[in-house]
């Protein structure tokens, strides 16, 4: 083991001359392979983008893959809390990645910032998850959004389909608890895989089902095989997507088939077309902008967003915590935990965090808004 | 104290000491080693030694995880389950169960695939039994199962990497051991003959179709205690670590330490990890943070090692540290092993009556009788063609004939399979040597007295076998200086003469203490020499009962030795009688020759 | 389940299944030929696809490198070889097709806006790409352990898989592409909806293996490749080169994935990483055909297609558990009715 060198992927590499002890070091542990690397890429785009300083003091993002799995995603925490001793860890980009990164957190005393969905991360709140804090919406959020649109639509039943994995599993789970209690019926339940090359027999089961509306629960492009497959056999009803999908990518692959597709999307999406009035337009703009110039127009996606949440978050937090201690100190990790916990009115490109003990998340409705595709692009339902 | 168990010792000793040593990021890596080492391992049992390739030990691996997760972590359950959840100890012994049962079941459907199929088969339900995880909802589905209990021992709760690090070595150690006593056993060989030939450990009297089930439980037990510790040290499990993708993984790291040794899956293990972890830190520092080269670096280095290194790391490692090969110690004191009577002189051992053998239109065998006594030697000639061959298949029960018997010992051979055959006492060579070239000869010869011994996997792998063994390896020894093979009992079967392996064939037969003894060209290849010696040892087997079947070629070589010659031509019998007799017969001449002119 | 139900899955399950007949075609002929079991044939079918799908969206497709790269170790290795036995024409031959070819295609995408070609324009460079990518593989990485045992050359397979998804996710990204049909056209047929570009992949599967067999059958290099399947050492003797046997039987298996590429790629979403599944079910249909019989394997790859497309409108979660649960018997069935070989360990 003589190679016991830490060479590093960092952003903030120019730092590394001046590196001072009070540098403030983050960990963050993505997907950006495996089948979750379309979520995991913008994430590790955009956490160049992230704030070089704060507070006065340096920040160095140390950046690892997981390859969208939970061995590589806990040993990797490991590494960045044993080997670099990071003051923050923020990751991973799915849910079954993150909730294994717990106990390596609670562990070792060191605060968590998930960008994965489920709920489950951060609640119910006990002695381990007081030191996990997420970004992105609970699939619940989003999904009240479509049962609100359906409602209004008058949708009674609807068929689901969804990734097999924790992605579609955990949009299940809270869709149907949401849809029971607004007595909308799920009349059919299918799965399937996003690198399956056809859905036909699911599709037929969907339409068998003769639903008022279609839900797919996928993220990314494969969440266009369904859909397609769907208009191509004839279904002629509204379609829901979530917010998974809002990337230009899906409207590229899904093409004049997606037309008049209804899905609830956090701000970044539509940071352009938000009325100036809207709380989040201003802090979801300054993502957009700066992602895109940096990966070109159109490039943007929720996912990414995660990630610069997670920096917003920590450039609220850490000035609190550096005035109780010096970084690179359990002190000031278990300071910085608890000055995440007391984040108010924290603007985001996903939305406005508000955490307390029991809320690690901290978003509510500001956070989402419904959409469809119109002409091609995302436009605003009114 | 010798070199190999000064290594030993060392290596243990630095196991030891390390988790004072290293940082604890570093203490995780060996954990992770370990368990994977411990997947590997038995994947060397089964794909290495065995020769069975199985992609599916992944999923073995997380049903031991997934068992005690469910249990350990359920809410409540039903009464009658109660006390398994109690602790992490009970549900290791229920995943070790349920594993078993499991690969049984698995084992009883796939281990009959042949060759490419078996393969394919483990993939099968590799992905099923993968898919069935993330499907059950009361498993947690794709999401998981959080919260798993830490291991307790003696009142030490195991919940840091350098605690439950000595546990996780402690395990695969004892496993290495284990496997370590096993294939240097009774049964060990039995497995090692798996690999060489199914045909000739068959013969041998080894129940192979057992064997490669013993194998396959084995190496699915090893993954159950992995996929155990495995939860218990990452406390949370979902279904993406017991992928294909992951199996195949395993398969990787058993090939590249080097699939046939007990050491190579540590290396593997190892070697694979810190790869990934060292292409981790470097590769951004050389190529960018942009994109990521670590799947491509790591695969492409991967099929460089392999051009270099067929046999995986493991040989290569050996060779820099060199420790002299160990040789077995022959215990003159054992007690010989139990002998079988033989048959009075004259009495007839094996009777053929009117066998026919039909292969579509051609008739291989047409009507042949012949018999052997015991005390004496019969040889079967003939020019090629004639049927020797598929007359040998039919006495040894190879194959069985269209109309006809043969009588062994008075009881039908046919219906019989070789192993029953071997039993009742007769013992063979091949006309094509089998033998298990890696192997000493000393080891190869010891595999002929397979049935004359029993101790199992559990004594074997523990050393209670100790005794017989002792017995087994002194029966060998004699046997092969009976055969004048004495000079070369260690060196590897493959490195002698294909002369000498004929002798060796010959001495694994009789240390089966045959009554019958059947020779398929015993002196093809042989020099004048080794030819008078072999013809000695023939006749003194003779002068103490052996019967004897030889099919030859060599006119010189059976004339001077046997008592009488059946000599077949087109698939019929066209003369017997004694030598000088059959040396004389004009339609042996004819067949021979082509005729007197 | 209706009747006309059971009609459309069929009609899928066909559609898949004439793709994954192509790659047991392939993956039986480089087993037979050279005992590799060709994990790989997956991504070129991805390469095929998105290669392509590159060049629809107007830039040069990243493949180009890489064949290139390919094409200079096969000039240093073989180059070298040949200069030092004094073989200067042979060394000229051996850049002219491992250098000279791949950077006159590079040089073309220089000169040529992508952009501005046609469709079929696009499939025959798609193909010019990464069709000579499979005899380059075959030399530099199996050729030098052709001997090896079969687990040994799993391994480098599996090894090479790695690699190739790795860069297939640097060269196109995480997600997904689709082409636009060779042809808009589409009727109707009962219950059935017909498009032109499932005809393109029905009838284009089938005489291929028509050519196949044709090539088998009726050529000098058909017929050597038979007879090295047959019996390696005694190709060897009657003068057939081994190597040459290698990269040849690699050339037509990276044709048959590129071309199944260009031919669902506007059918289905095509990703990096969707080649390991697809190849996992020509491997089943493959092995159902004792990984020697072409017409079992075809008929084993409609099967699968069939199976597949039923379990998905049966029980889609448990799709996978039902496509490979149930060929357990049929493994079973072919291995005891199979004539036992020894293995050749």
């Amino acid at each position: 083991m003589k190679l016991r060198r830490t060479l590093l992927a960092t952003i903030g590499l120019a730092f590394a001359a001046t590196a001072a002890q009070a540098e403030i070091k983050v960990g963050v542990v993505l997907s950006a392979t495996g089948p979750a690397a379309s979520l995991g890429i913008p994430e590790r785009n955009t956490v160049s983008l992230l704030p070089a300083t704060i507070g006065g003091e340096p920040v160095r993002y140390i950046v690892l893959d997981d390859a969208s799995d939970t061995t590589t995603a806990v040993k990797n925490a490991r590494k960045l809390v044993a080997e670099d001793k990071v003051d923050v860890l923020v990751g991973s980009t799915t849910s079954p990645a993150s909730l294994a990164m717990i106990d390596v957190a609670a562990e070792t005393q060191t605060p968590m910032i998930s960008m994965a969905a489920s709920a489950r991360i951060v609640a119910p709140m006990d002695d381990k998850k007081r030191w996990i804090f997420k970004t992105p919406q609970n699939d619940k959020q989003m999904a009240s959004a479509i049962i609100e649109h359906m409602s209004a639509n008058k949708v009674k039943t609807v068929s689901f389909i969804g990734f097999a994995n924790a992605y579609g599993e955990g949009w299940h789970e809270q869709f149907k608890q949401l849809a029971e209690g607004a007595g909308i019926r799920i009349v059919a339940n299918e799965r399937f895989n996003p690198a399956d090359t056809s859905v036909t027999g699911q599709a037929l089961k969907l339409m068998s089902a003769k639903p008022d509306a279609v839900f797919i629960a996928g993220s990314g492009t494969p969440a266009a095989l369904p859909q397609k497959t769907l208009r191509e056999r004839g279904y002629k009803g509204p379609v829901y997507q979530t917010h998974g999908v809002a990337n230009n990518d899906f409207l590229r692959i899904c093409g004049k088939d997606c037309e008049g597709t209804l899905l609830p999307v956090g701000p970044v999406q539509m940071a352009r077309s938000l009325p100036d009035s809207n709380p989040v337009r201003a802090s979801a703009l300054a993502y957009v902008e700066k992602y895109e110039a940096a990966n070109g127009a159109g490039t943007v996606s929720s996912f990414g967003a995660y990630a610069w949440d997670a920096g917003v978050l920590l450039e609220a937090a850490a000035p609190n915590a550096l005035k109780a201690a010096k970084p690179g100190t359990a002190e000031f990790r278990a300071a910085l935990r608890d000055a995440l916990e007391s984040v108010k009115e924290v603007a985001g490109a996903t939305g406005i965090y508000s955490m307390s003990a029991d809320d690690h998340l901290g978003l509510d409705e500001r956070s989402r808004v419904m959409i469809e595709i119109r002409n091609g692009t995302w436009s605003l339902l009114k | 104290m010798s070199a190999d168990r000064l290594l030993l010792g060392g290596f243990l000793a630095v196991l030891l000491v390390l988790p004072a040593v290293l940082s604890p990021y570093y203490i995780t890596l060996l954990n992770y080693i370990g368990l994977y080492a411990m997947v590997a391992l038995g994947l060397v049992l089964l794909t290495g030694v065995g020769g069975l390739t199985s992609f599916g030990q992944a999923a073995f691996v997380g049903l031991g995880a997934y068992t005690t997760a469910a249990l350990t972590t359920a809410a409540e359950l039903p009464g009658w389950l109660a006390w398994v959840g109690a602790s992490p100890w009970l549900t290791l012994v229920a995943g070790l169960l349920i594993t078993a049962t499991v690969a049984l079941v698995l084992g009883s459907l796939t281990l009959k695939l042949s060759g490419h199929f078996l393969p394919l088969g483990t993939i099968a339900w590799g992905i099923s039994l993968y898919f069935l995880f993330g499907t059950m909802e009361s498993l947690g589905g794709h999401t998981g199962i959080t919260g798993i209990p830490p291991i307790e021992l003696f009142g030490w709760t195991l919940d840091e990497g350098g605690e439950i690090y000595y546990l996780i070595w402690a395990f695969l150690l004892v496993a290495m051991l284990t496997t370590h006593n096993l294939l240097d056993s009774r049964e060990g060989r039995a497995i090692r003959a798996l690999k060489g030939g199914r045909v000739m450990a068959e013969a041998m009297g080894v129940d192979t179709s057992r064997a490669r089930m013993i194998i396959f439980i084995i190496a699915a037990l090893h993954a159950c205690a992995a996929g155990w510790l495995y939860a218990h040290m990452q406390r949370f499990v979902n279904p993406t670590p017991f992928g294909v993708h992951i199996g195949i993984e395993y398969l990787f790291m058993a090939v590249l330490g080097g699939a046939g040794y007990v050491w190579g899956a540590i290396v593997g293990a190892g070697v694979i990890t810190v790869l990934k972890q060292w292409l981790q830190d470097w590769l951004p520092q050389l190529l960018g943070a942009s994109g990521n080269f670590e799947m491509i670096v790591f695969g492409i280095l991967m099929v460089l090692v392999l051009h270099r290194a067929r046999e995986g790391l493991w040989p290569i490692l050996k060779k820099l540290v060199p420790v002299p090969a160990v040789r077995k110690k022959i215990d003159d004191a054992a007690a010989p092993l139990p002998r079988r009577t033989l048959p009075a002189a004259g009495e007839p051992i094996l009777v053929a009556k009117n066998v026919t053998r039909k292969f579509g239109g051609l008739v291989a065998n047409n009507d042949m009788s012949l018999e052997v006594r015991a005390g004496e030697i019969l040889a079967l000639i003939g020019p090629n063609g004639a049927g020797k061959s598929t007359m040998f298949n039919q006495i040894s029960g190879v194959d069985t004939p269209t109309s006809g018997e043969v009588l062994f010992l008075g009881k039908p051979v046919a219906g019989h399979d070789s192993r029953e055959i071997a039993r009742m006492g007769m013992s063979r060579s091949f006309q094509h040597v089998k033998l298990l070239p890696t192997m000493s000869v000393l080891e190869n010869v010891a595999i002929g007295a397979h049935l004359r011994s029993g101790k199992g996997v559990l004594s074997s792998a523990w050393r209670l076998d100790r005794a017989e063994e002792a017995r087994i390896l002194k029966e060998a020894a004699w046997q092969i200086e009976r055969v004048g093979l004495k000079d070369f009992m260690y060196e590897e079967a493959g490195s002698l003469a294909l002369g000498q392996q004929r002798i060796l064939e010959i001495a694994r037969a009789l240390c089966a203490d045959p009554c019958l003894l059947l020779l398929d060209e015993p002196a093809a290849g042989l020099r004048l020499k080794e030819k008078q010696a072999l013809g000695e040892l023939l006749r003194k087997l003779r002068s103490e009962g052996m019967a004897t079947l030889i099919v030859e070629h060599d006119m010189d070589f059976v004339m001077g030795l046997v008592d009488r010659v059946v000599v077949m031509e087109f698939g019929q019998k066209i003369a017997e009688g004694l030598p000088d007799e059959i040396q004389k017969n004009p339609a042996v001449l004819e067949a021979y020759l082509g005729g007197v002119e | 389940m209706d009747i006309s139900i059971a009609l459309i899955l069929g009609q899928d399950g066909i559609t898949n299944g004439a793709i994954y007949a192509l790659l047991a075609l392939a993956l039986v002929l480089v087993f037979a030929v050279t005992r590799v079991i060709f994990i790989q044939q997956g991504e070129f079918v991805a390469y095929g696809a998105l290669t392509l799908a590159m060049m629809q969206g107007g830039s040069v497709p990243a493949t180009v490198w890489l064949l290139l790269a390919m094409g200079v170790l096969v000039t240093l290795f073989d180059g070298a070889a040949a200069l030092r036995s004094g073989q200067a024409r042979k060394a000229l031959g051996v850049a002219g097709w491992n250098l000279a070819y791949p950077l006159a295609l590079a040089g073309l995408f220089a000169v040529v806006p992508v952009a501005s070609l046609p469709l079929f324009a696009h499939v025959v460079l798609t193909l010019a790409i990464v069709v000579p990518m499979g005899p380059m593989m075959y030399r530099l990485m199996y050729q030098p352990i052709a001997s090896a045992p079969v687990l040994i050359l799993l391994i480098v397979s599996v090894a090479l898989h790695i690699a190739m998804v790795g860069l297939g996710l640097l060269f196109f990204g995480a997600e997904g592409q689709r082409t636009p049909a060779f042809s808009e056209a589409s009727f109707d047929l009962g219950p059935l909806l017909i498009t032109g570009q499932t005809l393109w992949v029905l009838v284009v599967s089938a005489l291929l293996i028509v050519a196949l067999y044709q090539f088998f059958e009726r050529t000098l290099y058909g017929k050597a490749l038979r007879a090295t399947a047959i019996n390696r050492v005694g190709a060897q003797l009657m003068g057939i080169s081994p190597a040459l046997a290698g990269k040849l039987t690699f050339l037509l298996a990276a044709f048959i994935g590129a071309l199944s590429g260009v031919l669902i790629a506007p059918i289905t979403t095509i990703y990096y990483d969707t080649g390991f599944l697809i190849a996992l079910k020509g491997f089943v249909a493959a092995i159902i055909g004792g990984l020697a019989s072409y017409p079992l394997a075809a008929l084993g790859a409609l099967a699968v297609g069939l199976l597949e497309a039923f379990a998905s409108f049966w029980a889609s979660a448990y799709k996978e558990v039902i496509v490979f649960t149930l060929i357990i018997p049929v493994l079973l069935w072919r291995s005891l009715s199979t004539h036992h070989v020894e293995e050749e360990e």
